[in-house]
């Protein structure tokens, strides 16, 4: 299965080119990193994948063939923006029944586990959490739709070091022997290496370099923080 | 919420649980819109229950019964001076009622869309397997049958409670400050301004400026239909006599003077010591002997329900119309 096939792809604002001529072809079955500096590219790739933004040029198709953002695709792919937007003035339960009155299928038990393990209560107003405790729901809520595709955008910016080890920890066990694909970005190199098993790094709106890691590794003789670094550096340079 | 709900294909979210989302994220607006409307709904019940009684003494005199009128016509206030420094009464609330349905109508319309693209939640509900189509439809509708059925209850009770003042012969429904508080008027209108609203938060973005925007736009258009629409709707009757035919149910629009042949008399052609005669007789008796007939243009007040469904017909129209924009708007919204 191919969760993300892209050929030519490029998005344009105004007269910047935030993506361009991007060709993908990342298979299933991995926790992607999409890593790369600020302004790369990231959030606009994850946006034309959900279907929250539209191709300036090219096509991107999920999930074997799907059209990114139609019926189909939605419904099996669970997407958590930067910054985890959610209802701030709902309390916990009400943001939950929401999600699952939104979706055809909801595991309600997973994600009352899941928020009874984190110590979330759900008479807690959203607005009130901590930004570790809004982005575990965020995840909760998009583990809860059962997806075949989990996309997350910048899931550790916002947190405090010792939230991201928790939120790194989640993913793992959340992700391992479930048969989730899970497509990340990220511009914090040195937490990739924890959970990626697949690297695709962005550069000035262009795909650097796109594998999966052992062979990655192997080809570069290095480690995976030094292959994305020695990545960012020499587009750095380029530019 | 307990159990895996395994989903055959093709299945779609039931619109219900997208009416259940709608509620729960509009309640608060719904229940302030409610609230003022109840506020403003004691006033008119508490009111309307006096005038009526009054109205109902008036009916039964049968001699003498000036004083019974006077004490009806003390809600209506006073028929000289300026209209709003006379108070609150009859004569003036349904001036400030005009304002009722544009703010009603922006409050809850202008965040729908807005306030999602306001705040960044649009990303997370559209990407929710319910698709941002459906989800659009349904706040859409749902809200826009909710604020119009609230509106009309609302325009029902003032109804009510100004129906004596047309029963004892006061005035008719047709001028413009009572019209757009009655029937499916006030409905119709109110409708208009929620979807304007929301169509404006689509177009605009931002919840705050497409409410100043809607409330302008809006305010144009009601008063241009009142001044100069309106009375396009039908062809108006014509017809001769002394005293303006149709009564104070009519809509009197214009007044003339025709010569013998028909040739048109202006105003200017009738003697002065005519025109200012203190006999009432005299200028009539003046107007045969020259055989001059004074014409008018009118609407018999049996037409005002014609005028109601052709008024809440186009605005249903036009607000359709600002929905399935808006929906389109809400299907092309790219980031």
């Amino acid at each position: 299965m191919k969760i993300i096939e892209s050929t030519g792809l490029g998005k344009r604002y105004g007269r910047t080119w935030a993506l361009r001529d991007c060709t993908l072809s990342i298979p299933g079955g991995h926790v992607v990193a999409l890593a790369g500096p600020n302004g790369a590219g990231k959030t606009t790739l994850l946006n034309l994948a959900v279907g929250l933004a539209r191709p300036t040029s090219g096509a991107v198709r999920v999930l074997d063939g799907l059209a990114a953002g139609s019926p189909e695709a939605l419904d099996q792919i669970a997407f958590v923006a930067q910054d985890a937007p959610l209802y701030q003035t709902m309390p916990v339960r009400d943001m939950l029944r929401v999600a699952s009155y939104l979706n055809l299928r909801w595991d309600g038990s997973l994600a009352a586990e899941r928020l009874a393990r984190l110590r979330i209560g759900l008479r807690t107003r959203v607005g009130a959490l901590s930004g570790g405790q809004k982005a575990q729901l965020a995840l909760t809520i998009a583990l809860a739709r059962r997806p075949s595709l989990l996309v997350l955008d910048e899931p550790l910016a916002a947190l405090d070091p010792v939230a991201r080890d928790d939120f790194m920890q989640s993913m793992r066990d959340e992700v391992a022997g479930s048969g989730i694909s899970v497509l990340f970005s990220s511009h914090v190199v040195a937490e990739l290496s924890q959970v990626a098993s697949y690297l695709v790094v962005l550069g000035r709106g262009s795909v650097l370099v796109a594998g999966d890691v052992p062979s990655l590794e192997q080809s570069h003789g290095a480690g995976l923080e030094k292959i994305v670094l020695q990545y960012m550096r020499s587009s750095a340079v380029a530019a | 919420m307990s159990a895996v709900a395994v989903a055959p294909s093709r299945a779609t979210v039931p619109w219900s649980r997208l009416g259940w989302v709608t509620w729960r994220q509009h309640r608060g607006a719904l229940a302030g819109c409610v609230a003022v409307l109840a506020a403003l709904g004691v006033y008119l019940l508490v009111m309307g229950m006096q005038i009526h009684g009054a109205y109902s003494r008036l009916a039964a005199c049968h001699s003498n019964c000036g004083a019974l009128r006077q004490a009806l016509m003390s809600y209506y206030g006073s028929q000289r001076g300026s209209v709003l420094s006379s108070g609150i009464n009859a004569q003036t609330v349904p001036f400030f009622l005009l304002a009722v349905p544009v703010l009603l109508g922006v409050f809850l319309g202008a965040p729908v869309v807005a306030r999602e693209l306001d705040t960044g939640t649009f990303r997370f509900a559209w990407t929710q397997g319910a698709g941002r189509t459906r989800w659009a439809v349904t706040k859409l509708v749902v809200l826009g049958v909710l604020i119009a059925a609230v509106a009309y209850l609302f325009s029902s009770l003032f109804q009510w409670y100004f129906s004596p003042f047309v029963a004892a012969g006061v005035t008719g429904w047709f001028p413009m400050q009572l019209f757009g508080n009655v029937g499916v008027a006030f409905a119709a209108w109110t409708l208009l301004a929620f979807a304007m609203s929301a169509f404006l938060g689509v177009v605009l973005r931002r919840t705050v400026p497409a409410m100043a925007c809607t409330l302008v736009v809006w305010t144009v258009l009601d008063v241009v239909t009142m001044m100069s629409l309106r009375q396009h709707y039908l062809t108006p009757v014509v017809g001769s006599g002394e005293s303006p035919p149709g009564g104070q149910s009519a809509w009197m629009l214009s007044q003339w003077f025709a010569g013998p042949g028909g040739q048109h008399i202006s105003p200017g052609q009738i003697p002065l010591s005519v025109q200012e005669s203190p006999s009432p007789a005299a200028f009539g008796n003046w107007l045969a002997s020259q055989h001059i007939t004074q014409w008018w243009s009118y609407f018999p007040g049996n037409r005002f329900w014609t005028f109601q469904l052709i008024e809440g017909g186009w605005l249903l129209g036009l607000s359709a119309v600002l929905m399935a924009a808006t929906v389109w708007l809400v299907r092309r919204r790219a980031v």
